[in-house]
């Protein structure tokens, strides 16, 4: 049973990643709070819905339509938006609000578009039978769902570390002063990061039926919470540093849900309150967070 | 006979709120190429303020800021330096992962004036900096003062016109502060022009003896850094009382 949960908290810690990683990409970046980071994750899960049901589309094929279209969404949002929240003299308490905002506008949206009652895709459509693993039967989805969060980790990894812009990006998350004045495009680098960071959270939202069971409009909420606990265990500002946070709100919630299922819902925020408390700059501390 | 050409800078009763706070409150100067013109006046006299927004950081609430004769109005920082403005930090904060040469490397592909010729190397540029033997070094693992070198390495790296300084010398030890001197008065000799804000009145008088003094956002007084020691209200609100007789 332990190994079970191991292995599964670890399947579910490479998704969890993946729900943090956005945001933490956003806010290392742009210093911007996206409290509606959760709410685009569940338009992503209603997008790999109805592209299932009225078009039959399988969630291999919902995965990059999301991301391109999140991502090209992302990025008029963001000029729209964060440039002139830029200019504001406490942008980040600014953007807290205005995304909380911004997270009201789209769950009312959804619930009036969607309507209220719960969606699912069926798991089958990820392939038939459970996963064997290590000697351990787990549900085939899961493991699907985990293995594309950990190659959108990777991926954004080698973005950020092996490519020309992924260099600018971390420039601008290690000082933006100095980045301008090294004659970087700041806001192109930053909407492109925004763009991404909605991708990202829209392809959590595709796997999220399998992964997180039923897609509603009040989603968000609960994902929010979870992507916090998971960026400020891991370290609030460094998207690499939300895998560690991932990984421990992955198997920590496993292990509740196995040994003690009832408290298993407090995880969240015992984790926040516990690294908040303990170790506020995350458990990877300040060096990983200049990036 | 050709008309003389505009000053690299001038700036017009230039005006910075924050808040109800006037940081700038009206200051206009102006600078020639190959000029040092030192900005002196105790803390929270807009001396850093006024850097900030030559340089874009900070939009103007009122004035303007003209460079090489043209009016910047809301010119992006990233667009000034490459037109020949940059700067360096009071307190540099260098991509800290990245190398000593990556640092510099960058401002240079990034930032690098339009029309600058390849001037100097970055290995060259590495050594007038002292900096050469560092050069694959993480920026965060350099001392205070090899950071304050790196950040002006940075700024030479994008080949600007205009470079503006920011209290340099501070943490610097006297050795360190000759050469300084050395280094900024050749790039003025090169015709760069610096607008050089700084404490220590030894480091500004090796440059230059033509100084702003600043209090409250305004200037006080413009002349020579000896004649601003005699001057009574310049005294009175930066200098002490030790200067006062």
């Amino acid at each position: 049973m332990l190994a079970h949960a191991l292995l599964g908290g670890v399947i579910y810690g490479c998704y969890f990643a993946l729900v943090g990683l956005g945001l933490n990409l956003v806010f290392g970046v742009m210093r911007i709070v996206n409290l509606a980071h959760g709410d685009v994750l569940m338009l992503g899960a209603y997008a790999a819905f109805f592209l299932f049901h009225l078009f039959g589309l399988s969630p291999f094929i919902a995965a990059p339509v999301v991301i391109v279209g999140f991502f090209l969404l992302g990025l008029p949002f963001y000029y729209l938006v964060v440039p002139r929240l830029a200019l504001a003299k406490d942008a980040e308490m600014l953007s807290l609000i205005l995304f909380f905002g911004i997270q009201q506008i789209i769950e009312a949206l959804a619930a009036i578009a969607f309507g209220s009652s719960e969606r699912s895709i069926p798991g089958r459509v990820l392939g038939i039978g459970p996963f064997h693993l290590l000697g351990e039967t787990l549900s085939r989805a899961w493991v699907i769902g985990g293995a594309i969060a950990a190659a959108a980790v990777l991926a954004l990894y080698l973005y950020l570390y092996h490519t020309r812009s992924g260099l600018l990006t971390r420039a601008v998350m290690a000082s933006r002063e100095e980045a301008l004045a090294s004659g970087i495009d700041m806001h192109r680098i930053s909407a492109r990061a925004f763009a991404i960071g909605l991708a990202l959270a829209g392809l959590a939202g595709v796997f999220a039926p399998f992964m997180l069971g039923s897609v509603t409009p009040a989603m968000g909420t609960s994902v929010n919470l979870a992507a916090f606990a998971v960026i400020i265990v891991g370290s609030l500002g460094n998207p690499l540093g939300t895998v560690a946070g991932g990984l421990i709100y992955g198997v920590g919630l496993l292990l509740m849900q196995t040994y003690a299922s009832a408290w298993a819902d407090l995880l969240p925020n015992l984790l926040l309150i516990g690294v908040l408390l303990v170790r506020p700059t995350g458990l990877l501390g300040r060096r990983v967070r200049l990036a | 006979m050709s008309p003389e050409p505009p000053p690299l800078l001038a700036v017009d009763r230039l005006v910075k709120r924050f808040g109800g706070f006037r940081a700038l409150d009206g200051v206009s100067f102006s600078l020639k190429a190959g000029e040092v013109l030192g900005l002196v006046g105790p803390n929270g006299s807009g001396k850093t303020t006024c850097i900030n927004t030559i340089s874009g950081l900070y939009p103007p609430d009122g004035g303007a800021v003209r460079f090489a004769g043209e009016r910047l109005g809301g010119l992006a920082p990233h667009r000034r330096a490459r037109l020949g403005i940059n700067r360096t930090f009071q307190s540099p904060r260098p991509f800290a992962s990245l190398t000593v040469r990556q640092n510099v490397a960058l401002a240079a592909a990034y930032g690098r004036r339009h029309g600058a010729g390849g001037t100097v190397s970055l290995a060259a540029l590495l050594a007038m900096l002292e900096l050469d033997h560092l050069a694959d070094r993480r920026a965060e693992d350099l001392n205070s003062a090899q950071q304050k070198q790196l950040d002006l390495a940075r700024a030479l790296a994008t080949g600007p016109r205009l470079l503006l300084v920011d209290e340099l010398a501070a943490g610097l030890n006297p050795a360190e502060l000759t050469r300084m001197a050395e280094r900024l008065a050749a790039l003025a000799r090169d015709g760069m022009a610096l607008l050089v804000v700084e404490h220590l009145l030894s480091f500004l008088d090796r440059l230059t003896d033509r100084v702003i003094v600043m209090n409250a956002g305004r200037e006080i007084f413009e002349g020579t850094l000896a004649a601003a020691t005699r001057e009574p209200e310049v005294v009175r609100v930066f200098l002490g009382s030790d200067h006062a007789g």
